[in-house]
């Protein structure tokens, strides 16, 4: 099967369909989760969409190292080529990880600020501007909406989307759409909230936030337990 | 023999460069009682650790070759293997990393974590080690064990734990402060063999009493009863082991001790730490593979009544002649035994058993399972498994990586002759990754290995131990061709040239086989070609793929699938299918859009933050591809991925860059097509030395 095929077939597109057309440049995601439903892996799924889009992403990581992140690429990219039967498996692998790179900080050295410097270093030395940025393990407790203010002026600049996990934690209070904190006090500057929780034999990826629509009717989506892939509810 | 396995230690002391490991084993051999004085690694004495067997390692200052020293303390027996500390031998590495159960990390107490401890520790990781840390030289001006500890969390993830604290540091380093006991420990005598306890200095009460809490809390996440006790304010010492021991044998907790052995300081309590922490044979799964069944997972016992299962990890050409050490993973291995080795299906008898220690050896009539000895005049390679019975079970894989680079060497005096062949017949036998063979073309002498560096060791070696110097040539980097879509042959050998004629026809197709090398599929029906003329096509096909038609190099990851044909009653023979394969070959071939394939690097750079963008630079210009950055405090590690034909000199390259200030690593990754420009390059190149030679 050939590279677009097989996008066009992605659970991913369901996702988009379900956000009215996906989240849009210049937009911030958020998937929230307890820790080990794998909000890592649903990161990398929706970069991995974009990279056999031909999109460049990067992925910052403040919680694995680079290597990690690495094998939960190419995991999920030997998953993908396997179900799929890809064409031109290294030939797609090579441009996939071209388009590609991973940050990885202490969390207490990550901030905005770094996010932007390194942006730019990126801009000037290795001619790489990301459409797609993922930010994976950002601690949103102490995080203020000028903060997140000024990430949404780095995706409007480089028109790129930003998505960004989040966790939480069993006791964590919710708001009137069901977010739970510590995302729910960030609620207004973010344009799609979703959620990972436990439903029996899988992960249910729910919705509680799309732009401006009050349309956020279930997905039907999961998180295929062993493959870490998005999949279709049955 | 019916020795008591939990008091058994098979452990691996492993470090950085220039961390002071052949030191620190040194030492623990002296507290141990098994050999009489101490000489210094770069010693005036010129007599070197006992360790460095090895005249290459004493003059570079490195170990290269693993080996087990046997040794005792406080009724533990203790196997110690020594593990090579450079990455360009990861073979070597990772057989030793197999056989022990549990290690040791040097770290120095002024450098702290570096690229190459990161490299150590990963394949450490990848075989579920156990470690305990070691602090080293905290006598050296800029020692500061607290900031190395930070380090083994930040940069190794490690939940590592100070266990003593020190007293003094730099030239005032005095002795530790055992945060389980609350003593200070100080190394008095010669040697520093006497151990005087006393109570702690009083400026460092407090800092011991926090540090002390800090490890409590630490720890008792591994044991509730600590906790409750904790919480009681009266934890024992035992409880404290117990938790201690716990979290060091989940891989959760790194306890740290601190000193530095070339000033006597804090060996005894390491060793201490060694035999209560690091886990006994039987606390360590181990699996073979079955060889009657696809390598599929076969389950090892620690018991020495079952069937004898052991691991040839390291052959060693000593003072006493030629010595196999062995690993033993189930069963018993005795004097006077038959054994199997299981990849030659040859049967030996044990003429000898030994036991290594530092300076003599012992020897002995049997071992039981989780021992380490050494078998004497046994002819095998390295990474052999012997058994019992003829069970046919494998320690290890039986797919060896290809070597990726390729060293014509040429004997400068032709006496020496006799002495390369011999020390090439050594070093293959050791490393399965070092490869040789005559070059039938320029019937030149070509060794192949997984890097520069690994084959420059070899020449030294070869130098060293043999007494043979060689002239080498330019590095080759081994490329392979591999077609990358499917092509149909229909092909018809006919010879009609008096005498009998050769007639064969083959039709089938050819197709990428994405793991392994070769696969032929024979799916004639109705038997258009005899069962007798079938291997004949598939060794024609095979002869076409030593030598690629892109640039003569060897055809990979081909799959053959023989559909259909013809022959003819008189002019059909085994010479004529081989013949129609080989022209079947060449004429699909191009047709199945071969390309050129490199070996691909893992190159991970490392320095101050300040050269981000030279490391990027250096990647960029040779065709690397940036897979990621890690940013630390003050340092930054660049990763990549760079095809080996690019790597050469890069060393001076990155040394000019960074000012001297950052290190690399490389390892292999994989093989991968090259690009168009540089594809074409290579095609061109290969076209006009073929002109050049006819």
């Amino acid at each position: 099967m050939h590279r677009k095929e097989v996008n066009e077939r992605s659970p991913m597109r369901v996702l988009e369909h379900s956000i009215h057309g996906g989240l849009g440049r210049g937009n911030i995601g958020v998937v929230v989760a307890r820790p080990g439903l794998g909000k890592t892996a649903f990161l990398v799924g929706i970069a991995m969409d974009d990279l056999l889009r031909g999109r460049k992403v990067l992925h910052v990581s403040l919680e694995h190292s680079v290597e990690k992140v690495r094998d939960y690429y190419d995991d999920i990219y030997a998953e993908i080529a396997h179900k799929r039967e890809l064409e031109d498996v290294w030939k797609v692998r090579v441009e996939m990880e071209r388009n590609r790179r991973i940050n990885c900080y202490p969390p207490e050295r990550f901030s905005v600020d770094k996010l932007r410097e390194s942006v730019e270093f990126m801009k000037e030395h290795g001619e790489f501007e990301p459409v797609a940025i993922v930010i994976d393990g950002w601690d949103f407790g102490a995080k203020t909406t000028e903060d997140i203010q000024r990430i949404r002026s780095i995706a409007e600049e480089l028109k790129a989307e930003v998505w960004m996990s989040a966790t939480t934690h069993r006791e964590a209070k919710r708001n009137e759409r069901g977010v739970p904190e510590p995302v729910a006090h960030l609620e207004g500057e973010l344009d799609v909230i979703l959620s990972m929780a436990h439903d029996g034999s899988s992960v249910h990826v729910g919705l509680h936030k799309d732009h401006d629509s009050d349309d956020v009717t279930d997905m039907q989506l999961a998180l295929d337990p062993t493959t870490m892939l998005l999949v279709r509810k049955r | 023999m019916t020795s008591d396995l939990t008091k058994l230690r098979n452990i691996g002391i492993s470090a950085h460069i220039d961390s002071g490991k052949t030191t620190l084993t040194e030492r623990i051999l002296f507290y141990t009682d098994r050999i009489r004085a101490i000489h210094d690694v770069k010693g005036k004495d010129g007599v070197g650790a006992t360790m460095d067997s090895m005249e290459l390692e004493r003059e570079r200052g490195i170990t290269i070759a693993s080996a087990a020293t046997h040794t005792e303390w406080n009724g533990y027996k203790i196997n110690i293997i020594d593990t090579p500390g450079h990455v360009d031998f990861t073979i070597e590495v990772e057989r030793s990393l197999r056989v022990l159960d549990g290690a040791v990390l040097v770290l120095c107490a002024v450098a702290g974590v570096q690229s190459q401890s990161i490299t150590v520790d990963r394949q450490m990781r990848r075989y579920n080690v156990p470690r305990i840390a070691f602090v080293n030289k905290s006598d050296r001006s800029g020692a500061n064990p607290f900031k190395v500890t930070a380090d083994l969390c930040d940069k190794l993830k490690h939940n590592a734990v100070l266990m003593q604290i020190p007293i003094g540091l730099e030239a005032d380093h005095q002795g530790v402060v055992d945060l389980v006991t609350m003593k200070a420990l100080y190394f008095d005598g010669d040697n520093g063999e006497t151990i005087r306890e006393g109570a702690i200095p009083a400026e460092l009460q407090a800092q011991a009493e926090e540090k002390r809490e800090e490890m409590l809390e630490a720890v008792s996440m591994f044991s509730e009863e600590l906790m409750e006790a904790v919480l009681e304010g009266d934890p024992t010492e035992e409880m404290i082991h117990t938790a201690v021991r716990t979290g060091t044998l989940s891989r959760d907790l790194t306890p740290v001790y601190i000193g530095s052995a070339y000033k006597n300081k804090g060996v005894q309590p390491l060793l201490n730490a060694i035999i209560r922490y690091l886990p006994d044979p039987t606390e360590v799964e181990n699996e073979a593979m079955d060889l009657e069944k696809g390598e599929e997972a076969f389950p090892i016992e620690v018991d020495s009544d079952r069937p004898m299962i052991s691991l040839a990890f390291k052959l060693e050409e000593g003072r006493f002649g030629q010595l196999t050490y062995v690993r033993i993973y189930q069963g018993s291995l005795n004097k006077g035994d038959t054994i199997y080795n299981t990849r030659t299906k040859k049967e030996v008898r044990v003429g000898r058993l030994v036991r290594m220690h530092a300076a003599d050896m012992e020897d002995i009539d049997g071992a039981g399972a989780g021992d380490i000895v050494a078998l004497f005049g046994v002819d095998c390679a390295s990474g052999d498994t012997f058994t019992k019975n003829r069970l046919r079970v494998s320690m290890s894989s039986m797919h060896v990586p290809e070597p990726v680079i390729h060293l014509s060497i040429k004997v400068v005096d032709r006496k020496t002759e006799a002495n390369v062949a011999k020390a090439l017949a050594r070093f293959t036998k050791e490393d399965p990754t070092f490869r040789t063979k005559v070059d039938e073309e320029s019937s030149q002498t070509v060794i192949s290995g997984m890097g520069e560096l690994h084959l420059e060791v070899y020449v030294e070696r070869m130098k060293r131990e043999y007494g043979a110097v060689v002239e080498t040539g330019q590095p080759q980097v081994a490329y392979r061709e591999a077609i990358s879509r499917r092509a149909e042959f229909n092909y018809t050998h006919k010879k009609q040239t008096g005498g009998s004629g050769q007639y064969g026809r083959i039709e089938g197709y050819i197709e990428p086989l994405e793991t392994g090398e070769f696969e032929f599929l024979n799916e004639i029906r109705g038997g258009s070609i005899p069962q007798e003329y079938i291997p004949s096509v598939e060794k024609g096909f095979l002869s076409m793929m030593k030598k690629g038609k892109l640039i003569g190099f060897p055809v990979t990851g081909l799959r053959v699938a023989l559909q259909d044909g013809q022959t003819h009653a008189v002019d059909s023979s085994d010479n004529a299918f081989q013949a129609a394969a080989r022209g079947a070959f060449a004429e699909t071939y191009h047709k199945a859009k071969p390309q050129i394939l490199e070996p691909i690097m893992r190159v991970s750079v490392e320095g101050p933050n300040e050269f981000q963008g030279a490391f990027v630079k250096t990647v960029m210009q040779r065709r690397g591809l940036i897979v990621g950055t890690t940013e630390e405090e003050g340092f930054v590690r660049v990763d990549s991925d760079v095809p080996l034909a690019e790597m050469f000199g890069y060393s001076t390259d990155l040394r000019s860059a960074s000012q001297g200030k950052a290190e690399y690593t490389m390892e292999f990754s994989r093989y991968a097509p090259v690009p168009g420009d540089a594809s074409d390059d290579l095609i061109k190149k290969f076209n006009e030395d073929s002109k050049a030679k006819a």
